[in-house]
C-alpha cells in the first residue's frame, strides 16, 4: 500500500507489515525539522499507531548524503522568550515520546548527515543503522550555537551510550562517522552504503527473533561494570562531571555557557526518570536560546554559510582551474603557503635565491606536517606523498606552465616590484600573480606589470596551518576572473577567503595594529603587560596583545606599525617603545633573536621579562613621560574602541563589503572571540552613542587618536546600528 | 637507419654513500623526487607521457613494482602505466633502451626513464634455519609442541643473511664481484699500485668537476628528510685529497693475503636516482623541444660470469658494429669503474691486437681509449655506483660533457654483474 506524499515530503509505503517512511523535504536541499515537519511527523505516527498489523517501521531519507541535518536554526534564532523556547522543546519531546511508544519496533537508517534534532529523532527509534558513506556524520553540535540539545539529546544519548561517551559527543559538538558511531554504541549496526537495502532487510529479519533482539541489547550494554563504575552511582557521576568541567573550563575559559549547561543538565538528570529529565532539558534549552551569546553564534553560523557561497566576484562560468602553482620565497610564510598547496595535492614549485633558503621552505612545510602527525591527522605515508608535490628551484625553470604564482618575499616595495617584474617575464601571459604582502598597496605593486588584471593580493596569516583567513585584495585593474579564481583556490586550500579593498594594512592588520600599538602605549605609561593581557583575555581574546606581539615578532609588528603610521598619520602614530625594544635591545619576541620579548619563553611558562621595567623606565626618561595608572575599563576600551573606530572607517571607505565580512575576518584573522559575535556585533551591543561618548572621553584623557570618526558621529545622531537588520 | 631517440632532459640526485645522508630515503622516494623535478622543469604536460620505465636492482619489498610507485608518488596521472626493468648494474641503461625499442616499434612516443637505488636499504634477512624455526612455531598447535620447537632454538639461527653481500655474489660462478676483479687483475697483470693510481686519478677528476660546477649541472639538490634541516647539493664520495699513501694503507678486501682490490680502489655502495625524458626525434621536433642529445645505437653482450668486468669491450664491439662505427668515431667515453682493476683491464683489452684476435676474430685491436677522453668528470670509484641508477647517470653525464666540449659522439658503457656488458652510442644535439 502506498500513500500519497504529505505536504512536507514524507512518503509512506506499507508492504508486508513494514511501514517504509522516506523523508524528502519539499523544495529544500536538506531535511530539517521545522515545526510544520514535526507536526506532520506527529500525525504520521498517530496514523501508524492506529494501523493494525504493522510489525516494523523503517525511517529513511530521500536526500543523498543527508539523513536529517537538524532542527530549523531560523526557529531557534527567533526565540526571544525562554518560556516559548522551553515550549518548543517540550512539543518535540511529546512527539518523540509518541514515536518511542509505537507498538512495533522502529529503525532509523542513517545514510548521510544526522545532526542535532536529526540524531535526537533517531535516538527515539528502537534501532539505528548507519552506513559507512563518507558523508555519514552523526552528532549533537548544538553547543556550537550556544544552546543544548533540546529534543531529548541530553537524556537519551547518555542513557544509551553512557555518560562519559555522551559527554564527549555533546560537549565537543563534534560529529562522528558511521564506524565510530557503531563503536560508541550510538548505532546498532554499520553497513556498506551500496548494500544498505539488503542489510536493512537482514537486520529487520534478525530483530524479529528474541535472540536477535537480545544480542542487540547485550551489545549496547557490553560493559556493565565499567558503566556502573563511571555513571551508575552518584559519586561516579560527580567525578566524571568534575573532570569534564575542568577540561571545559580550560578550553572555553568559561566564556561559553552552553557546554557547561549541557554538562550540568546531564549530571543532574541522569538518575531521574526520563520525563523529569526532559523537563529540565526543555527549561534549560529555553534559557540558553534567548542569550545574546547564542544569537551571536547563530549569526556567525549564517555568516560562515554565506561566506562559503561567496564567489568573490561575478563571472561567467566557473572559476579558472588551478593545476600547478609556484611560490616565490621559501621563508616561514612561503614554506607555510607551499605546505598548504601540497596539502591540497597541488604540484608546487618553490623558488628562492639559493638552496639553503629553499631547504628552509621544505623544513617549514615538514614541520607543519610533523605537528599534524602528532595530532594523528596524517601518517608518514600520507605525509611523504604530499611532500612529493613540492619541487624546489633557484631559477625560473618550471615556471612556464604555472597557473598561479604566490609571491612571499621580503616586505619591501622596491624589491617586490623588481622581483614581480622579473617573474612576469618567466610565466605565461595568463598566469595569475598573487602577492602575500601584508601591508603594501596592491595597485602600487601592480604598477609596471604587463598584466595588472592578473595581479592580486592573497594575504595568508601566520601560522598558515592554523589561521583560517585569507584576505583577497584586488588592485584597481584586477579582473573579476582573477578574483574568482583566487577565492575558489583559497577555498580549495581549506581557507575562508574574504575580499577586501586595497589600503595600507588591508583590513585585519589595519585594525590589529592600532590595538597592539595602544597596548604598547599603555606599557609606555607604566601599565604592566600582564594587566593588559589579563583584561583582554578576560574579554575573550585567545591571547593578550603582548603575548601576541611576542608571538608574531616585535620586529615584524614594528615594521608594520611604521608603514601604517606613514599611511594614516596621527591616529596610528606608532608606539616608539617597539623600535627601542627591537633595535636597541634586540628583543624580537618568541622566535627571533634571543627568544626574549615582553615575556621570557621557557617551555610553556610565561614569565615577564625582568629587563622590561628598566627598558621602559629609560624610554620614559628619554621621552619625558611620567607614569600614570589606568583602570581596567580604560585598558579594555582603549584597546578595543580604537579598533571599532578604525573598523567604522573601513566600512565607510568600502574596504570590506559589510559588517558580516568584517566580523568574520576579525574572528578568523585575529581570533576575536566568537561568542561576542564579532567586533561590530560587540559595537552594536555597546551602542553607537556609548562608543562615541567613551571615545570622546578617551580622546580628552589620552590623546586625539581616539577621536570618533565622522561615520560614528552620524550613526549616533541617527541612532543607527551596524547590523540594522538581522542578517540571514 | 632507425630513428634516433631524443633525450630532452636528464637529471639526478646527488650520489651519497650508503648508510649516510640518504639512509632514511627509500629508493621509491628518491625516484619520485627526481621524476617530480623532471616533470616540473621540463614543463611537459604529463598527459602526453606514454609510460614510465625505471631500473632498480635491490627491489624494496614495500614497492614491488617500484616504477609504478614512483609514477604515482611523483604525481603522474593514474592512467599512466609504469614498469620496472632489471639488468643488474645495467638497469638504468635498460630503462632507456627499452623505451627506445618501444618507440621504434611504435608502441609510444614519450617516456620517462631512469634508475633508482637505495643501497642503504638492502635488508638483513633471516637465514634458512631461522625461517624454518618460525615456520615450525606457526605450525605447532599445542603448548607442548610449541615448547618443543622453542627448545630447539640456537643463537646461531640469528646470524643474518646480508642482502647486499648476497646480491653482489654471482650465484652461478659463486664469486662476489670483488673476486671477479681480482681475476681480471691476474689475467691482465694489473698491480695494486696501478689500481690505486687509477683510483686517485678518479677522485681528482671528480673533485675538480664538483669544484668547477660541472656536476652541479646534472644534480638536483635534495633537502634531506625527515627533518629537512640540511640540503645535500653535491656527491659526497669524491675526495680531492685522496692519495697513494692513504690508499696504500688499506688491506685487500676480497683476498686478504695476495689480493690487490681494496675498498679504496673499488666503487663504494651508494644511494641515488636519475631520470630522463625521452621521445622520438620527430616528436621532439613536433613539440618544439630542444634535446640535450640522442641515443644512436646500443648493444648488450654476455660473457663468462667470472669475467663480467670485461662487459664494456664485449658490448662496445657489438654496438659499434651494429651502428657501422669504429672507436675512432668516439670523442668521449664514460666507462663505469666498478673496480679500478676492471676498468684498467678494459683499457688494455681495447688496446690489444691479441685480445681482439682471440675473442672477436679480428686482425686489429678494437681501438685504444685516450685517457684524456675517459671519465673526464671522475668515475664510480669516486662518485659511487648506485647499481640500478648508474646506467642513467652515465648517459646524462656523457651528453652534458659532449655539449660542453662541443663534441659529437660519446660512448657510455659498463660491466654488468652476472657476466654482461652494455654500451650506448650517444650523440650531441
Amino acid at each position: 500500500m502506498e500513500m500519497p506524499a504529505t505536504p512536507n515530503g514524507f512518503r509512506i509505503k506499507i508492504t508486508d507489515k513494514v511501514a517504509d517512511i522516506v523523508f524528502d523535504l519539499n523544495d529544500e536541499k536538506v531535511n530539517k525539522l521545522t515545526t510544520p515537519v514535526m507536526e506532520e511527523f506527529d500525525g504520521l505516527i498517530k496514523q501508524l499507531a492506529g494501523t493494525d498489523d504493522l510489525e516494523l517501521m523503517v525511517l529513511r531519507s530521500g536526500k543523498p548524503g543527508i539523513f536529517i541535518a537538524g532542527a530549523d536554526i531560523a526557529e531557534i534564532a527567533d526565540i526571544t522568550d525562554p518560556v516559548a523556547g522551553a515550549a518548543l522543546a517540550s512539543k518535540g519531546h511529546r512527539i518523540l515520546d509518541r514515536l518511542v511508544a509505537l507498538p512495533f519496533p522502529t529503525i532509523a537508517v542513517i545514510d548521510g548527515a544526522c545532526l542535532g534534532g536529526g540524531l535526537e529523532l533517531a535516538l527515539a527509534c528502537t534501532y539505528r543503522i548507519a552506513t559507512d558513506n563518507p558523508k555519514t556524520s552523526i552528532g549533537l553540535p548544538e553547543v556550537n550555537l550556544g544552546i543544548i540539545p533540546g529534543f531529548g539529546g541530553t537524556q537519551r544519548l547518555p542513557r544509551l551510550i553512557g555518560m562519559p561517551k555522551a559527554l564527549s559527543m555533546i560537549l565537543s559538538g563534534k560529529p562522528v562517522n558511521g564506524r565510530k558511531a557503531f563503536k560508541l554504541g550510538v548505532v546498532d549496526a554499520v553497513v556498506p552504503a551500496e548494500f544498505a537495502t539488503e542489510k536493512i532487510a537482514e537486520f529487520a529479519g534478525y530483530i524479529k527473533s528474541a535472540a536477535g533482539r537480545k544480542a542487540v541489547l547485550v551489545r549496547r550494554n557490553s560493559r556493565p561494570f565499567r558503566r556502573w563504575l563511571t555513571q551508575d552511582n552518584a559519586l561516579a557521576r560527580l567525578v566524571t562531571a568534575n573532570i569534564a568541567c575542568r577540561n571545559l573550563m580550560k578550553k572555553t575559559k568559561g566564556c561559553y555557557p552552553a557546554p557547561l549547561k549541557a554538562l550540568e543538565v546531564i549530571r543532574r538528570t541522569l538518575g531521574m526518570p526520563l520525563a523529569a529529565g526532559l523537563a529540565v532539558e526543555a527549561r534549560e534549552f529555553g534559557e540558553l536560546a534567548v542569550t545574546p551569546i547564542s544569537k551571536n553564534l547563530i549569526n556567525l553560523f549564517y555568516g560562515s554559510e554565506a561566506l562559503k557561497k561567496d564567489k568573490g566576484a561575478v563571472i561567467d562560468g566557473k572559476p579558472r582551474q588551478i593545476n600547478r602553482v609556484g611560490v616565490l620565497g621559501a621563508g616561514v610564510m612561503g614554506g607555510g603557503i607551499a605546505w598548504n598547496f601540497t596539502k591540497a595535492d597541488i604540484p608546487t614549485r618553490l623558488k628562492d635565491l639559493n638552496w639553503e633558503a629553499v631547504g628552509k621552505g621544505y623544513e617549514a612545510a615538514a614541520n607543519i606536517y610533523g605537528q599534524l602527525k602528532k595530532l594523528r591527522k596524517y601518517n608518514q605515508r600520507e605525509i611523504d606523498i604530499k611532500m612529493h608535490h613540492l619541487s624546489g628551484t633557484t631559477d625560473f625553470s618550471g615556471f612556464g606552465n604555472l597557473d598561479i604564482v604566490v609571491e612571499a618575499i621580503v616586505e619591501d616595495l622596491d624589491i617586490k616590484r623588481k622581483v614581480l617584474a622579473e617573474l612576469a617575464e618567466h610565466v605565461p601571459e595568463d598566469t595569475i600573480i598573487a602577492s602575500n604582502t601584508s601591508t603594501l598597496p596592491i595597485t602600487e605593486l601592480a604598477e609596471g606589470l604587463p598584466h595588472p588584471e592578473r595581479f592580486i593580493g592573497m594575504h595568508f596569516f601566520n601560522p598558515v596551518n592554523r589561521m583560517p583567513l585569507v584576505e583577497v585584495i584586488p588592485g584597481k585593474e584586477t579582473s573579476p576572473e582573477t578574483i574568482a579564481a583566487v577565492v575558489a583556490l583559497s577555498k580549495r586550500l581549506g581557507k575562508t577567503p574574504i575580499v577586501v579593498q586595497s589600503c595600507p594594512g588591508f583590513l585585519v592588520n589595519r585594525l590589529l595594529l592600532p590595538y597592539l600599538s595602544e597596548a604598547v602605549m599603555l606599557l609606555q605609561e607604566g601599565v604592566s603587560p600582564k594587566d593588559v593581557d589579563r583584561v583582554l583575555t578576560g574579554f575573550g581574546m585567545p591571547m593578550g596583545p603582548f603575548t601576541l606581539l611576542d608571538e608574531v615578532g616585535i620586529d615584524v609588528a614594528h615594521k608594520c606599525a611604521v608603514v601604517l603610521a606613514a599611511a594614516y598619520g596621527e591616529r596610528m602614530a606608532n608606539a616608539t617603545l617597539l623600535e627601542c625594544m627591537c633595535e636597541d635591545h634586540h628583543l624580537l619576541g618568541k622566535k627571533g633573536g634571543n627568544g626574549k620579548g615582553f615575556y621570557l619563553h621557557q617551555g610553556k611558562k610565561q614569565v615577564l621579562n625582568p629587563d622590561l621595567p628598566a627598558i621602559v623606565g629609560d624610554w620614559r626618561e628619554a621621552n619625558n613621560i611620567s607614569p600614570r595608572q589606568c583602570s581596567d575599563d580604560d585598558i579594555l576600551d582603549r584597546c578595543l574602541l580604537t579598533m571599532v573606530n578604525e573598523a567604522v572607517r573601513c566600512l565607510d571607505e568600502g574596504i570590506v563589503a559589510d559588517p558580516v565580512h568584517l566580523d568574520m575576518a576579525m574572528i578568523m584573522g585575529i581570533g576575536f572571540p566568537p561568542f561576542r559575535g564579532g567586533l561590530l556585533r560587540y559595537a552594536d551591543e555597546l551602542g553607537a552613542e556609548h562608543i562615541w561618548t567613551r571615545l570622546y572621553e578617551l580622546a580628552e584623557k589620552y590623546g586625539d587618536r581616539f577621536k570618533p570618526c565622522e561615520r560614528l558621529q552620524q550613526m549616533t545622531r541617527n541612532q543607527r546600528e551596524f547590523y540594522n537588520e538581522t542578517v540571514r | 637507419m632507425k630513428e634516433r631517440i631524443a633525450i630532452i632532459d636528464g637529471i639526478r640526485t646527488p650520489m651519497c654513500k650508503a648508510g649516510g645522508v640518504f639512509k632514511d630515503i627509500q629508493a621509491d622516494q628518491l625516484g619520485a623526487w627526481i621524476v617530480t623535478e623532471l616533470i616540473a622543469r621540463s614543463e611537459i604536460d604529463p598527459a602526453l607521457i606514454d609510460e614510465l620505465i625505471m631500473g632498480n636492482v635491490g627491489n624494496p619489498t614495500h614497492a614491488m613494482n617500484i616504477a609504478r610507485v614512483i609514477a604515482l608518488k611523483a604525481g603522474l596521472p593514474q592512467g599512466l602505466p609504469a614498469f620496472t626493468v632489471h639488468r643488474n648494474c645495467g638497469s638504468g641503461n635498460e630503462a632507456l633502451t627499452t623505451a627506445a625499442a618501444k618507440i621504434q616499434a611504435g608502441d609510444g612516443d614519450i617516456y620517462i626513464v631512469g634508475g633508482t637505488e637505495s643501497m642503504s636499504s638492502m635488508p638483513l634477512l633471516y637465514g634458512p634455519r631461522m625461517t624454518e624455526f618460525f615456520a615450525n612455531l606457526v605450525k605447532s598447535k599445542t603448548l607442548s609442541q610449541k615448547l618443543g620447537v622453542i627448545s630447539k632454538f640456537r643463537p646461531s639461527f640469528l646470524k643474518p643473511v646480508i642482502g647486499i653481500v648476497q646480491g653482489l655474489t654471482d650465484p652461478v660462478c659463486g664469486l662476489i664481484m670483488g673476486k671477479t676483479a681480482e681475476l681480471l687483475a691476474r689475467e691482465f697483470h694489473i698491480t695494486r699500485e696501478e689500481q690505486d693510481r687509477y683510483a686517485v686519478e678518479s677522485h681528482k677528476k671528480a673533485a675538480a668537476a664538483i669544484e668547477s660546477g660541472r656536476l652541479a649541472e646534472e644534480i638536483l639538490p635534495i633537502p634531506v628528510p625527515s627533518c629537512y634541516k640540511a640540503v645535500q647539493e653535491a656527491d659526497d664520495g669524491p675526495r680531492d685529497n685522496q692519495s697513494m699513501d692513504a690508499l696504500g694503507k688499506l688491506r685487500p678486501y676480497f683476498d686478504r693475503h695476495n689480493g690487490t682490490v681494496t675498498v679504496g680502489n673499488s666503487c663504494p655502495l651508494t644511494d641515488a636516482a636519475a631520470a630522463m625524458l625521452v621521445m622520438s626525434e620527430t616528436k621532439a621536433k613536433e613539440l618544439g623541444l630542444t634535446p640535450i642529445g640522442f641515443l644512436r645505437g646500443y648493444a648488450y653482450a654476455g660473457l663468462e660470469p667470472q669475467r663480467m668486468g670485461l662487459g664494456p669491450i664485449y658490448s662496445t664491439v657489438k654496438a659499434l658494429d651494429r651502428s657501422g662505427m669504429t672507436m675512432s668515431d668516439i670523442e668521449l667515453v664514460e666507462l663505469n669503474e666498478a673496480f679500478a682493476a676492471q676498468a684498467i683491464a678494459n683499457l688494455r683489452a681495447f688496446d690489444s691486437d691479441e685480445f681482439a684476435a682471440r675473442y672477436f676474430g679480428r686482425h686489429h685491436k678494437v681501438g685504444a681509449i685516450d685517457p684524456a677522453i675517459l671519465n673526464v668528470n671522475g668515475g664510480a670509484i669516486a662518485l659511487g655506483h648506485p647499481v640500478g641508477m648508474t646506467g642513467a647517470r652515465l648517459v646524462i653525464t656523457t651528453l652534458k660533457e659532449l655539449h660542453r666540449r662541443n663534441c659529437n659522439v660519446g660512448l657510455a658503457t659498463m660491466c654488468i654483474g652476472g657476466g654482461q656488458g652494455g654500451a650506448l652510442l650517444l650523440e650531441a644535439a
